[in-house]
């Protein structure tokens, strides 16, 4: 049983450390990306996965953060993280906006309405010329400050992406361990049988609500910071919603580390497809989720995580 | 007065489910509820749990007026129940299921482990503990409901059917939880279909048929009214 838990948490040591290690840009990127990706997907888990309310408009948070950083920096000429605390506070009032009234549905029509949410959303920025309308915004070309956080390496960015997930996971490792976790869970499980054992179901769906819904606005950001450009598609677009749910339905909703493996695997497949099929295959990227999603979903309920679950435990058996 | 319910009526368009019924319980009573099949019995018993919210009547449990609040305020207040077709967390442990029901009066995680602890001892399932709540059959599952909910910590305790269906040597079980419950000083309504069960267990039954209580009394009284009889049987085809 201690080998089964020592062996992916090495691997999983060697993995984060391998790029401060490697000189390849490619493989830095790819690390980067994979690091953020695994912020909003573990932030999604909080309220997709633990308490089970599947979100199909995270894109909101998301576009939300991207465009907070880049507002400020255009509109204001500060440096785009400096966005990042306005896009936090706005995703605290869109989830007490957008949740409250949505939290009264259950199961698919709750995806639904979520989904119908970002979609609005997504049009609503389109239009919105203030904010760049259709073509979107730039960050800043050359840095002019340290604050800009503009490198040439893609290191330092990874190493901040990475010190955020740590303290995501860190949180959301506390909150598993207590009441709210298990509460969550609970409203996951049966929402009825869980009202009748005394849980507040809509406040504890609004608090996980917002906390997911804060490190995704915040991974939003940090997106724009790197990356230095946002658009409608790129900030609110359905894929950004569909990424999270698939890469924390891959690695195992409502676990701790299921996003983040998600992720590991998810990231590096779109990127090398985007480099061998060319920048307009994000209609590849569809197909590929569309075909993960269906064999999630047949083969693998739980994800990996269910899967090595199983795994470790005939092991066990087979030991003993 | 522990549980006041007065006039409860509940309807679903025409249709009256409740159609205007009265219980009034004392403190440490155990009452049986029983009637034939869409008596209303459960439906009743939404009402008092806060499942469902009565189209008319009110409902007084230890002095609040609970008519309109919802099931989590009736949980705090005391009142904790089981479901007929047991609902349980199927993505968590069998200590986990009653954790969560622990967590209600003890915020902290260990104070609720040892709560549960405690309440898997008293109800026979401590040595299935740490296995996934899908691991039970059906009679664990109705085993595990009632210890969420005494995990709660109720003053009054609402069972659903919890024999039924059960194999005859797990009714006997059960029969004896149910009644160290009430010894350690919980007040029970059972519904159940079983009559012998109610024979055993209660000393007071209300007989609910088409939405209204037609009868009330000890076990052998109300099995001896003719209005009973009837309600289960049909009349006489001759006169």
């Amino acid at each position: 049983m201690r080998l089964s838990r020592a062996w992916p948490a090495a691997l999983l040591l060697v993995l984060v450390a391998s790029p401060f290690f490697s000189f390849n840009p490619f493989y830095q990127r790819v690390a980067a990306l994979v690091a953020l990706a695994a912020i909003s997907a573990s932030a999604w888990n909080v309220i997709g996965g633990y308490a089970g309310q599947v979100s199909f408009g995270h894109s909101v948070y998301f576009g939300v953060g991207a465009y907070a950083a880049l507002l400020v920096f255009t509109k204001l000429g500060l440096p785009p993280i400096a966005g990042a605390p306005l896009g936090i506070l706005a995703s605290l009032a869109i989830s007490v906006i957008a949740g409250l009234p949505t939290f009264r549905l259950h199961g698919h029509y709750f995806s639904m309405a979520t989904f119908a949410i970002a979609a609005l959303a997504e049009l609503l920025i389109i239009n919105w010329n203030f904010a760049g309308g259709a073509i979107g915004m730039m960050g800043p070309a050359t840095a002019r400050s340290p604050a800009d956080l503009l490198f040439r390496s893609a290191l330092p960015y990874y190493a901040i992406f990475l010190a955020v997930l740590a303290v995501l996971l860190w949180l959301t490792h506390r909150m598993q361990r207590s009441r709210m976790g298990f509460y969550l869970r609970a409203i996951g499980a049966g929402e009825r049988a869980a009202q009748s054992l005394g849980v507040p179901i809509r406040r504890y769906k609004l608090y996980a609500l917002l906390l997911s819904g804060a490190f995704t606005a915040l991974a939003g950001s940090l997106y724009a910071v790197m990356i230095g450009f946002i658009d409608p598609d790129s900030g609110f677009g359905v894929l950004i919603s569909v990424n999270m749910v698939v890469m924390a339905a891959l690695g195992g909703a409502g676990t701790l580390f299921g996003p983040l493996v998600g992720a590991v695997i998810l990231v590096p497949l779109s990127e090398a497809s985007n480099a061998i099929l060319g920048g307009g295959s994000s209609g590849a990227a569809y197909v590929a989720y569309g075909v993960i999603i269906m064999l999630i979903a047949r083969f693998c309920p739980g994800g990996l995580a269910e899967w090595w679950r199983v795994l470790t435990r005939t092991r066990r058996r087979r030991a003993a | 007065m522990l549980l006041e319910a007065r006039g409860i009526v509940k309807a679903f368009g025409a249709f009256h489910a409740v159609a205007g019924a009265d219980l009034l319980l004392e403190e440490s009573e155990l009452i049986g509820l029983i009637g034939p099949n869409g008596a209303g019995k459960s439906t009743f018993f939404n009402c008092l749990s806060g499942d469902a919210r009565p189209t008319a009547g009110t409902i007084r449990f230890r002095g609040t007026e609970v008519t309109a609040l919802p099931p989590a305020a009736h949980a705090r207040l005391g009142l904790a129940r089981t479901f007929q077709v047991p609902i349980v967390f199927d993505t968590m442990t069998v200590r986990e299921n009653v954790m969560v029901g622990a967590f209600l009066r003890h915020p902290h995680r260990r104070a609720a482990a040892a709560k549960a602890d405690e309440v898997l001892a008293f109800t026979g399932l401590a040595e299935q503990a740490n296995l996934p709540a899908t691991a039970l059959g059906t009679p664990g599952r109705k085993r595990l409901e009632i210890a969420r909910a005494l995990a709660t910590e109720p003053v009054l305790l609402l069972l659903d059917e919890a024999l039924a269906g059960l194999p005859s040597a797990e009714v006997e079980a059960a029969i004896d939880l149910v009644r160290r419950i009430h010894e350690s000083g919980v007040t029970l309504i059972v519904v159940e279909h079983i009559m012998e069960v109610i024979h055993r267990l209660t000393r007071r039954v209300l007989v609910f048929h088409q939405g209204r209580v037609i009868a009330e009394g000890t076990p052998a009284e109300v099995t001896a009214d003719p209005a009973v009889i009837t309600a289960y049987l049909g009349r006489r085809a001759h006169k």
